[in-house]
């Protein structure tokens, strides 16, 4: 009888934990256990990458809702749709607000309201380049006497050069037999052209066996030293007088570290002539622009030696410098 | 007593430290994980089972992982380029756009990979062993391949779990995803010890610093940094890479001046060589063909392919309306008239993966010159594209390039390179492309299908961890 009654009791036991089972998998309906999975909302809306057409009015909204089986998509603009994943084409600039419902058969439902912004793509903005005392004034440096070379020496590729007058206005010389120099880097829009103007005055031929030339390099930012960050300076007496960019004569002369090579020749007119040279930035966010005289002989003195060049017999000037993008 | 006590003490030490040596001895006459990687002979080992791990294994068995020798129906076969012959089976889930979790191919690819990705990070946890004139030049390659597969692994699954060490077996990071910017962020600067440690002259078929500067460029590009990207790719243009005059030379004469870097196989040896170059063929593989052409890629190429038309599909031979891949035939054969017969084993062919060449490069640097406006007339990019195009024999003049011009010149040049699926993401345009597709094909999309599901197997095994992408 014991025995039995043993038996019994591990009957008795099987059936209540079978229950709670039964329970456990009853089908989630109405007045029945709470909807463990309810649903969740999540929509990313995504602007038409297509050009014609005002194609940037049209968005797509991808749908990531969670344990959802209806969507109610309200875009903000009266426009409406059930769609899982519905397009819209909205009528005009704006922000608006774009909600979606998703709802479960158990009559749960989840909404999530974002604010989606409309605006046509502004063009890449190609500007125009920040160049500094570029009207060759005299003014301050970082040390020493005022100059109309401020902003514009970098004492690696030649000697300052010389303040003048002349075209009306304070102008830039670059002497007889020295390897006088200007340097300045500046921020450019990559493959983006630019145009380059300036005023130019070679003194009258002195018809010796050594005339001067001027020449224009745009030097490639990806040919400065490594690790070197360039700093647009705002103020003439900020700029560094060496040590940055550009560190050798021979770097510059480099053929893949130019973007445009341009040597202007005596025109025999002693008038400032307005030059234009044009140059395309290449893979380059920023560029150094290295005017220097030459066609002088890299002996006759230790500049001449240090930086192996020297402009030749005659006195330049220069004035007006402008780069603008095309 | 207190001796006997102290006797005891003794005793047992001397037991504890006997029984250890005794119980872990290291073996002497078979190779063991605890002490393999003692020497830098034993750390290039590591470094050749890398390549081992991409070219996957050439055989039939589910176990097995394939890798890159399935990677087309995850890439190819969801795009509208190709998809299955047949319209059956799992295969066919790419071809639909309506891949499962419990697709056995996802399952095998994602496994693959991220065993390759154990093998790079088993290379780098011993880089210690290796002489200092070396060491730089095994990390790159290390880095290199996990960045290689990372790449892949975030375009086709989005946030996905980040290793970057060896990890156990009970180790919750194999399940954590991770975002998709810190997935990027590992793969950039893997990318950059790459291009710093590497030289080129590990041939094509290891990692080189070309290899490292064109896939940086490929992922800058898809995080729209234009000037970076546009400054590795000049960097390998002026490195002595050409395109193929002819263009069928670019996939049958191997190792040419126009392949950067590509999986390589050797024909006939069973452990060395590949079986997709039978799988595309009819009846040649284990299934009756796969990556067969689409109607949309075949109507494309007949109009714009120029003269790689004939080098990129055929006919297929048996089945008229049926249009076959052709740029890996096996070992270059064609399989006679009725395209399936061969005097090899054509399922252990020796036709090298290719996984980037010249042309994407100098397609990659008109994308980068373009950068977000929506055309270019840069003569730096005109110049580019000409080559391209002239190779193919369109020499008409370009003058302007869109970006639906790159795209399709894209697709008409990469054709079944598995490239496809990654260019029009990368162009904003998957959603409209394979939207379209959809409708075409009378297949159902949404942009949940820009992702591959994770591998439900993966996900059981995380008991919850691993978080589904969404849809599936």
């Amino acid at each position: 009888m014991k025995n039995i009654f043993n038996i019994s009791m591990v009957a008795l036991l099987v059936l209540v934990s079978a229950c709670d089972d039964f329970d456990k998998y009853e089908l989630p309906e109405a007045n029945s256990i709470p909807d463990a999975t309810p649903p969740q909302a999540l929509f990313t809306a995504i602007q038409s990458e297509e050009v014609d057409n005002d194609g940037w009015k049209d968005f797509y909204f991808s749908n990531g809702s969670i344990s959802a089986t209806t969507y109610a998509w309200d875009f903000g603009d009266g426009n409406t749709s059930s769609d899982y994943e519905p397009r819209n084409k909205f009528s005009e600039e704006g922000t608006y607000t774009v909600s979606l419902t998703a709802s479960d058969n158990n009559g749960l439902s989840n909404t999530l309201t974002k604010k989606v912004l409309v605006e046509e793509p502004p063009a890449p903005p190609v500007t125009d380049p920040v160049l500094i005392n570029t009207v060759f004034d005299k003014l301050g440096k970082s040390s020493g006497s005022d100059c109309t070379c401020a902003g514009w020496i970098n004492r690696s590729l030649g000697t300052q050069g010389e303040s003048s007058t002349g075209n009306g206005s304070d102008v830039m010389k670059f002497d007889n037999n020295e390897p006088d120099h200007i340097y300045q880097e500046f921020e450019v829009t990559p493959n983006a052209n630019y145009q380059i103007e300036v005023e130019v005055s070679f003194k009258a031929n002195a018809g010796k066996s050594n005339p001067s030339s001027l020449e224009f390099r745009v030097l490639a930012g990806t040919g400065y030293d490594t690790g070197y960050t360039p700093t647009y300076y705002t103020e003439t007496t900020a700029f560094p007088q060496d040590g940055y960019g550009y560190s050798s004569v021979a770097q510059t002369e480099v053929e893949a570290n130019n973007l445009m090579t341009k040597v202007l020749n005596n025109p025999d007119d002693t008038s400032y002539i307005k030059y234009i040279l044009n140059f395309n930035s290449g893979a380059n966010n920023s560029v150094a622009l290295f005017v220097r005289g030459i066609g002088g002989l890299a002996t006759g003195s230790s500049d001449n030696e240090r930086y192996g060049y020297s402009s030749g017999d005659e006195e330049i000037r220069i004035d007006n410098l402008v780069i603008t993008a095309l | 007593m207190k001796s006997i006590r102290i006797i005891i003490s003794v005793l047992v030490i001397f037991v504890f430290t006997s029984c250890e040596d005794y119980l872990e001895p290291v073996p002497t006459s078979v190779i063991s994980g605890a002490s393999f990687y003692a020497d830098e002979a034993q750390l290039m080992q590591g470094v050749y089972n890398m390549y081992d791990g991409l070219q996957g294994a050439n055989d039939t068995s589910s176990r097995s992982n394939h890798a890159t020798q399935i990677e087309f129906y995850v890439t190819e076969m969801r795009s509208d380029n190709t998809r299955s012959k047949s319209g059956e089976g799992e295969a066919a889930q790419f071809d639909n756009l309506a891949v499962e979790a419990t697709n056995g191919l996802i399952a095998d690819h994602y496994r693959s990979f991220y065993n390759v990705i154990f093998r790079a990070n088993t290379v780098l946890q011993n880089l210690g062993v290796a002489s200092e004139s070396n060491k730089a030049k095994i990390e790159g390659e290390a880095k290199f391949i996990r960045a290689y597969v990372y790449f892949n692994l975030v375009r086709l699954y989005g946030a996905i779990p980040l290793l970057d060490n060896v990890i156990g077996v009970n180790d919750d990071a194999s399940y954590v995803r991770r975002p998709v910017a810190d997935v990027y962020e590992l793969i950039v600067s893997d990318l950059n010890s790459a291009v710093a440690g590497l030289d080129n002259s590990n041939g094509r078929n290891r990692a080189t610093k070309a290899a490292a500067q064109g896939l940086l460029a490929k992922v800058h590009l898809t995080l729209g940094n234009y000037l970076e990207a546009q400054q590795l790719l000049e960097s390998v243009m002026s490195g002595g890479f050409a395109l193929e005059a002819n263009f069928r030379d670019v996939f049958f004469n191997e190792s040419n001046s126009e392949v950067i870097f590509s999986i390589g196989y050797s024909s006939g040896l069973a452990l060395d060589s590949q079986n997709f170059s039978a799988e595309f063929l009819n009846g040649v593989g284990r299934t009756v063909g796969v990556n067969y052409v689409t109607d949309d890629a075949k109507a494309f190429m007949e109009a714009n392919g120029g003269d790689r038309t004939v080098v990129s599909m055929r006919t297929d031979p048996i089945q008229p309306t049926q249009t076959q891949v052709i740029k890996f035939l096996p070992d270059g054969f064609d399989g006679g008239s009725d395209g399936k017969t061969f005097d090899f084993d054509a399922r252990l062919a020796g036709n090298d993966w290719i996984v980037l060449r010249y042309a994407d490069i100098l397609l990659m640097h008109v994308e980068a010159i373009m950068g977000s406006s929506s055309e270019t007339n840069a003569a730096a990019a005109l110049a580019s594209f000409q080559q391209v195009r002239d190779r193919a024999g369109l020499t008409d003049a370009v003058s302007s390039i869109s970006k639906d011009d790159l795209l399709a010149e894209r697709r008409a040049e990469l054709a079944f390179e598995n490239q496809r699926l990654y260019d029009i993401i990368r162009f904003g345009k998957g959603i409209d492309i394979l939207g379209a597709y959809a409708v075409a094909i009378g297949a159902n999309f949404t942009s949940n299908d820009l992702l591959l599901p994770f591998p439900q197997i993966e996900i059981g095994l995380s008991k919850g961890l691993l978080e589904q992408n969404p849809g599936y």
